[in-house]
């Protein structure tokens, strides 16, 4: 018996896995890998009108990126939406499945109604509060009319375009927190209610010392999922304000595609996909050293 | 157990984000896909018909006009189809400009590419030096296709060195569009729109009430190319960018300063109405009343008429009280023959093309629409005589085109890199709009379109 033949019998495991493995390797290299990698690779040059790469210019389109106030704004303002929408909508989907946990008459119906936003795909939603927002005809500015109070330009100010951004994505973002959190909900086991119920615990006790650390599995996922999605918002910018006014709106995401769907220019468009990978690793990353200690498993 | 969880989470995220930033903007690419209906069926009847003829020529024909426009390129089409019984088109709606121009790029210069594509005006520079086209001008020649019977000032815009690249198809120009009721009330002149710049901040000082602006213009770069060329201003060096590759911007010179300070005036004074970058927004600012003035495309003209429940005038743009009026600059769409396919197809791709050119096809297009006729032959058609005659404004939209004085201005720009140029203006009129000083803001559009300009001489091939 030869080395190389005792090689091969002793690897069969690792063999066997990895035809297992094949054809997930397969489907994520031509969706994943080979478009990560190109982009990786695009990144470095300066494409020609047809996409091609044209002209090789190194670290170029990076240096040119972080120098620009426009990228810098890009950051500040997909940094400020994540703030904005992510935080609120894990506390009021916390706060609605808190509520409908609750074991009520018709208590379906709640549930039903509190995750329906979840059924409304993000371009069917953003029209709805396009027209919320007009700034002649919109119901928000008729009911601040019908209160007298001054006329807002929800999508015109610059002020105010990425507040109502964050508005109608909390909205929309809700019904989806709010399911699988009232999934963790169920999850908990009765008996721990039951048993401290019986050592006299209140309800506000029992929520801090029983339902939050028996839900940190799910609200750790959701956290994650959560910020991850915020950082990749495009639908409801590309409708709603299109990355205006005086590009308060313009998030990362919708500045990739206007760079390379607009002005082709997908040699800068892919370092600013390169980059936005970057944050969300580092992001992620952190989030695991540090939000995962608190995190606790049954 | 734990670690292994939290492991395998991680990576099921950093792959699912990843999945998720390569498939980002896909989603948009996928409606309509060209459903082969019954041309069996069609041809087969052919074959009893005329065993002669033979298998009919079939050929796409892209484009982006949703609404009306769609319904009326469909009468159009059938209306090809049933005229002759050599050539089959199939028109296919492929969403907005950009998004079907992008979709040309995946087959541009192919075999699968669509024999007609329909590219917005300023796509003309792009696809002339894309290699994905046959210019227009070769059937002419071959054919002898009499062009003097199109419109001049619209031949002129897609006219490059001479040569003709394009057949022009559906074209517009922006009008000032006003509420002669608020005219009436403001006691101005229902019959007399403010001509100049300072007319307008004059009159709209006049209109301006608790309720209703005074002025308003869409948030688009099409509209300051137009009040920039009627002053007879360039927007890029080498004569517009049609003696050779453009390389700075002019339009942040005296005539782009005048539009900002014009608009900058009214701003500071109040009377400027902002509605935003959505063409809906600003139409229904104005049928609710809210501004009194406002720029729209000579497309807007019919539905402003029947949504407006007071009396609508038209008037051509204004401009600049030092100079004379130029005249504006086409926009809208023209129509591409594909390289790269086969000689009959081609054949029936310009078959299709002279029969939308024809008088007849072309009043039902204005009518439809409110385009122009590019052929002008199409306003002496009845019917489009007794529109008219009902909508007089129809016509000031047709009068001052045909006003216009052909020169560079007023032929449009050419550059490859238009979209993101509007861009930049977009942002600089909305900065301009926060207060910021005009001139900075144009320098620094000016600035970016430079940049963009270069990167594209630079890559060219």
């Amino acid at each position: 018996m030869t080395r190389i033949g005792r090689v091969w019998r002793k690897s069969v495991d690792g063999r066997t896995a990895a035809l297992y493995l094949l054809p997930s390797i397969i489907l994520f290299s031509v969706f994943v890998f080979y478009p990560m990698f190109r982009t990786i690779y695009l990144s470095f040059f300066l494409t020609d009108q047809t996409g091609n790469a044209a002209i090789m210019v190194g670290f170029e389109n990076f240096v040119y990126l972080l120098g620009s106030s426009e990228f810098q704004n890009s950051m500040k303002a997909t940094g400020l939406f994540v703030l904005y929408t992510v935080p609120i909508t894990i506390i009021l989907a916390l706060f609605f499945a808190l509520l409908a946990n609750e074991k009520l008459k018709g208590i379906g119906f709640f549930r039903t109604m509190y995750s329906s936003t979840m059924g409304i795909s993000v371009a069917a939603s953003s029209v709805i509060w396009l027209f919320m927002f007009n700034p002649s005809i919109g119901m928000f500015n008729r009911l601040l009319g019908v209160l007298n109070l001054p006329q807002i330009q929800w999508l015109l100010d610059p002020e105010w375009a990425l507040l109502s951004v964050s508005i109608s994505t909390i909205w929309m973002n809700i019904g989806f927190s709010f399911l699988i959190l009232l999934g963790g909900l169920q999850n908990i086991d009765e008996h721990l209610y039951e048993s401290s119920r019986i050592d006299g615990a209140g309800y506000f006790y029992r929520l801090r010392r029983i339902t939050l650390p028996m839900l940190s599995p799910t609200l750790f996922f959701i956290i994650t999922i959560s910020l991850i999605n915020a950082f990749q918002t495009f639908g409801q910018i590309d409708i709603l304000t299109k990355g205006g006014p005086s590009q308060s709106t313009n998030l990362i995401v919708y500045s990739i595609y206007r760079e390379a769907f607009i002005n082709y220019q997908f040699g800068t468009a892919s370092a600013q996909a390169v980059i936005l990978f970057l944050i969300i690793l580092i992001v992620t990353i952190l989030q695991f050293k540090l939000g995962e200690r608190k995190v606790h498993y049954q | 157990m734990k670690k292994l969880l939290t492991s395998s989470l991680f990576w099921v995220l950093i792959l699912a984000f990843a999945v998720l930033t390569a498939c980002t903007n896909s989603d948009s690419k996928e409606k309509n896909e060209p459903t082969k209906n019954d041309t069996s069926s069609e041809t087969e009847g052919t074959k009893d018909d005329g065993a002669a003829t033979g298998e009919k020529v079939s050929i796409e024909f892209w484009h982006a006009m949703s609404g009306t426009g769609q319904e009326s390129i469909d009468a159009i089409v059938k209306g090809f189809n049933e005229s002759q019984d050599k050539y089959e088109v199939k028109a296919e709606f492929q969403g907005s400009y950009e998004e079907s121009l992008t979709k040309l790029r995946g087959v541009g210069g192919t075999k699968d590419a669509p024999a007609i594509t329909q590219v917005f005006e300023v796509g003309t520079k792009y696809m002339i030096d894309s290699g994905y086209i046959e210019p227009m001008q070769k059937f002419i020649d071959e054919d002898n296709y009499d062009l003097s019977q199109l419109e001049e000032n619209i031949l002129n815009y897609y006219r490059v060195d001479g040569e003709l690249y394009s057949m022009p198809f559906n074209s517009s120009t922006p009008v000032m569009i006003y509420n002669k009721d608020a005219f009436k009330e403001a006691g101005l002149d229902p019959e007399k729109a403010p001509e100049t710049f300072a007319e307008v901040i004059d009159a709209a000082a006049k209109l301006k009430t608790d309720e209703m602006y005074g002025f308003s213009m869409l948030t688009y770069g099409w509209f300051f190319e137009q009040l920039v060329a009627t002053q007879g201003g360039l927007y890029v060096n080498e004569d517009n960018g049609r003696s050779g590759d453009a390389t700075e911007s002019l339009f942040n010179g005296p005539e782009g300063l005048n539009v900002f300070r014009f608009l900058d005036t009214m701003n500071k004074a109040g009377t400027f109405g902002n509605f935003g970058t959505n063409w809906d927004d600003i139409r229904s600012a104005f049928a609710t009343g809210k501004v009194a003035m406002y720029m729209d495309s000579s497309a807007g003209v019919a539905g402003a008429i029947n949504n407006a429940p007071f009396e609508v005038g038209v008037a051509y743009i204004p401009h600049a009280d030092e100079v004379q009026r130029n005249g504006v600059v086409i926009g809208g769409a023209s129509l591409w023959m594909s390289k790269g396919i086969a000689e009959e197809e081609q054949e029936a791709a310009w078959e299709f093309m002279k029969y939308m050119t024809t008088p007849e096809v072309q009043a039902k297009w204005h009518l439809d629409t409110g385009y122009f006729a590019i052929n002008p032959a199409a306003y002496d058609e009845q019917n489009v005589k007794d529109k008219w005659a009902e909508f007089p404004q129809f016509k000031v939209t047709v009068d001052q085109l045909q006003d216009t004085i052909p020169g560079l201005a007023t032929q449009g720009a050419l550059i490859s890199v238009f979209p993101e140029s509007r861009q930049q203006i977009v942002t600089a009129l909305e900065e301009l709009y926060q207060g910021k000083d005009p001139q900075e803001v144009l320098d620094k559009a000016a600035e970016g379109t430079n940049r963009a300009m270069e990167i594209a001489n630079k890559t060219k091939q």
